[in-house]
């Protein structure tokens, strides 16, 4: 056999990540054509990017509930709640916002434990379970401030939600695309020495450096578009914005969890085979606990993003939120079947939904349209799912 | 073997029961097992076999009765609790988790973890290599999951799990079920070999020609009872299919507990 495509076909690449990202980029490619050069324009790509970052973040833990067989239908009400809750304590009881954003995180994780302990504890669905959070927590944000839309004024805490001030300038975000560079050579040349030493087979050297270099350009470009956008107003551009550093950041985080830890391992073994998984004495409802907690982590953090990006905490905030993010999971190639799925996944997932939304945008869309042609994504994403699936022989 | 009624037990089941609602899926069994020793369990779909083992295995909790391994009385209430005791299981449904490669699924539940607590990927994959390459020569896809490996591949890392982990009981519930001529023979050597380490192993099977090819015993069960216990070489295939059909004990044959 050719040995290019016998190491192409050896090497663990995930070759279902490598088609999302293909589209991605006909998507942008498409949409910069049609609107003349706008959509690839840095100050778009900027936008985009801070954007999407809340619906990544939670998409990112969305995808570990989906692949543990459970769903989480209630995150955009709970995430209203929280971030009103927060933007109450700073304006109207006079809270600094560390202390609010503490008790948001101790109510979030209750919220998130009551909810995971009905689904653990009493084996109730999920589903049912999260579909009475969607409702509950909605008047739960209502009843917080009476309905009042509480502004958020703290001027460092506006900046986590990016916009004007919410970036970090030239220099720190070159330095920080410099250290994940080097973090990423690192990784590969650790990995190929730890294979050496257990005699286990290495890709060939081209293949590792493509793997690398591939993610290295795309992260290079990134910073250079960001480094180039200028607001008219200021004297130096902006940077990565501090929405992004914190989805890149959950990110890795969760990756971390998935490949390297036993919490990972025990989801996607819960999802793939439950009952397997607790004969070999996986504690599954521990699991399941500890997931839903980080899920309160998470929509904490998403929810700190949203009020400090609208400088306000309102009881909407969040709306049909679940339904986004879920979407950003499937198309992002989550199976809804539950035990396979990935977080990188649900970061090309959220950014394609976004890329679409706002590239009809620029195409001036109407609503209406955007809807409907949104809706149509996410079953194209699913019936590409079922045919992938089939063609490779992965039922699950 | 004369010596065999002085010999310790390695397991003793004493008056096992279990009802699930209103139904006594096992009512009031006996059974032990030597080390070295294959004790074939057989019965119809239902007879209670399975639920009986996997109350050893700690899949179900036991309602009454007690069992003792080695001479001392186990308490055992979860899956972990039987590994601690040495009993390893594989299951009729293999028990895999068909989305993770053939390495994770040999640790599933008992992973290598490296000094920062993060799972050591590396020792575990050259480990499981090893094991696996004991069993089939040819096991190199290691890294796909097991849902794409054939049969007899899945009924390998289900194995090496007995082994890896140095089973001293080792319950197989229809093991050959699902494989080919060539793959069974492979479960049958392992069988003779485990059994020549000491092993003692509880073998459900439907097959006749499992039991009286591998097993040393038997034991037969019907509607959560059990039949009895004879010595393989001392009953015949028909008599075994009337135990298992009729419930009926063979006539002159002396039901033994011990080798």
């Amino acid at each position: 056999m050719n040995p290019v495509l016998n190491a192409l076909r050896q090497a663990a690449i995930d070759w279902r990540l490598v088609m999302m990202g293909t589209v991605l980029a006909v998507i942008a490619v498409v949409f910069n054509v049609l609107s003349g050069g706008l959509f690839l324009s840095a100050e778009n790509l900027y936008n985009i990017a801070q954007q999407t970052a809340v619906v990544g973040v939670v998409a990112t833990i969305v995808v570990l509930v989906i692949v543990a067989r459970h769903i989480d239908l209630s995150v955009g009400s709970v995430m209203g709640f929280v971030g009103v809750l927060i933007a109450t304590l700073m304006y109207t009881a006079g809270w600094h916002w560390v202390p609010a954003a503490l008790a948001g995180l101790a109510v979030a994780i209750a919220v998130s434990l009551y909810q995971g302990a009905l689904t653990a504890m009493l084996g109730v669905p999920s589903f049912v379970v999260t579909l009475g959070g969607l409702m509950s927590f909605r008047g739960a944000a209502f009843l917080v401030a009476d309905g009042k839309t509480q502004p958020v004024n703290d001027a460092f805490f506006q900046r986590l939600g990016g916009g004007y001030d919410g970036a970090i300038g030239v220099t720190p975000s070159w330095l920080l695309a410099g250290l994940m560079v080097l973090a990423l050579v690192a990784q590969t040349w650790a990995r190929r020495r730890a294979n050496s030493a257990y005699e286990l087979p290495n890709n060939p050297p081209w293949l590792d450096a493509l793997i690398v270099l591939l993610p290295v350009g795309l992260l290079l470009a990134f910073v250079a578009a960001m480094n180039s956008y200028q607001i008219p107003s200021k004297d130096a551009p902006q940077g990565i914005p501090v929405p992004v550093l914190i989805w890149a950041g959950v990110a890795l985080v969760l990756s971390f969890i998935v490949h390297r830890t036993r919490f990972g391992r025990y989801v996607f073994a819960m999802g793939g085979n439950p009952e397997a998984a607790a004969l070999v004495g996986i504690p599954v409802r521990r699991v399941t606990l500890m997931l839903f907690a980080l899920m309160g982590v998470l929509i904490t953090i998403a929810a700190i993003v949203s009020i400090a990006r609208l400088n306000a905490g309102t009881n909407s905030l969040g709306t049909s939120m679940e339904l986004y993010v879920i979407a950003a999971a499937v198309i992002g190639g989550t199976a809804l079947a539950g035990g396979s799925g990935s977080i990188s996944g649900s970061v090309l997932g959220a950014l394609i939904m976004q890329s679409i939304d706002s590239g009809m945008l620029l195409l001036d869309v109407s609503i209406g349209m955007r809807y409907v042609i949104i809706g149509q994504v996410l079953i194209v994403a699913v019936v590409f799912d079922v045919i992938y699936r089939r063609v490779t022989g992965d039922t699950v | 073997m004369s010596s065999a009624n002085t010999k310790q037990s390695l397991v003793e089941l004493h008056h096992i029961g279990k009802a699930f609602g209103g139904v006594q899926a096992v009512d009031d069994v006996s059974l032990n097992l030597y080390a070295g020793e294959v004790v074939a369990l057989l019965g119809h779909n239902g007879a209670g076999k399975s639920t009986l083992m996997k109350m050893l295995a700690g899949a179900y909790p036991i309602d009454s009765g007690e069992v003792i391994i080695s001479g001392q009385k186990a308490h055992i209430r979860t899956p972990v609790d039987a590994q601690h005791c040495g009993i390893e299981s594989i299951y009729q449904t293999l028990a895999l988790a068909d989305n993770l490669d053939a390495v994770a699924n040999l640790f599933l539940g008992r992973e290598l973890l490296t000094r920062w607590n993060t799972l050591d990927d590396r020792r575990m994959d050259a480990q499981a290599r090893k094991v696996f390459t004991r069993l089939n020569k040819n096991f190199k896809n290691v890294r796909t999951p097991v849902r794409r490996l054939s049969g007899g591949q899945r009924q390998v890392v289900a194995i090496s799990r007995a082994i890896y982990f140095n089973a001293k009981i080792l319950i197989m519930d229809e093991p050959t079920a699902a494989l080919g001529p060539e793959e069974t023979a492979m479960v049958g050597n392992l069988v003779r070999q485990l059994k020549a380490e000491g092993v003692g192993i509880f073998l459900i099977t439907h097959d006749m020609p499992d039991v009286f090819g591998l097993s040393d015993r038997l034991a037969v069960m019907k509607n959560g009872k059990l039949v009895g216990t004879y010595r393989t070489s001392d009953v015949t295939e028909d008599e075994v299919l009337g135990m298992i059909i009729a419930g009926k004990q063979p006539e002159g044959k002396a039901q033994t507990h011990s080798l």
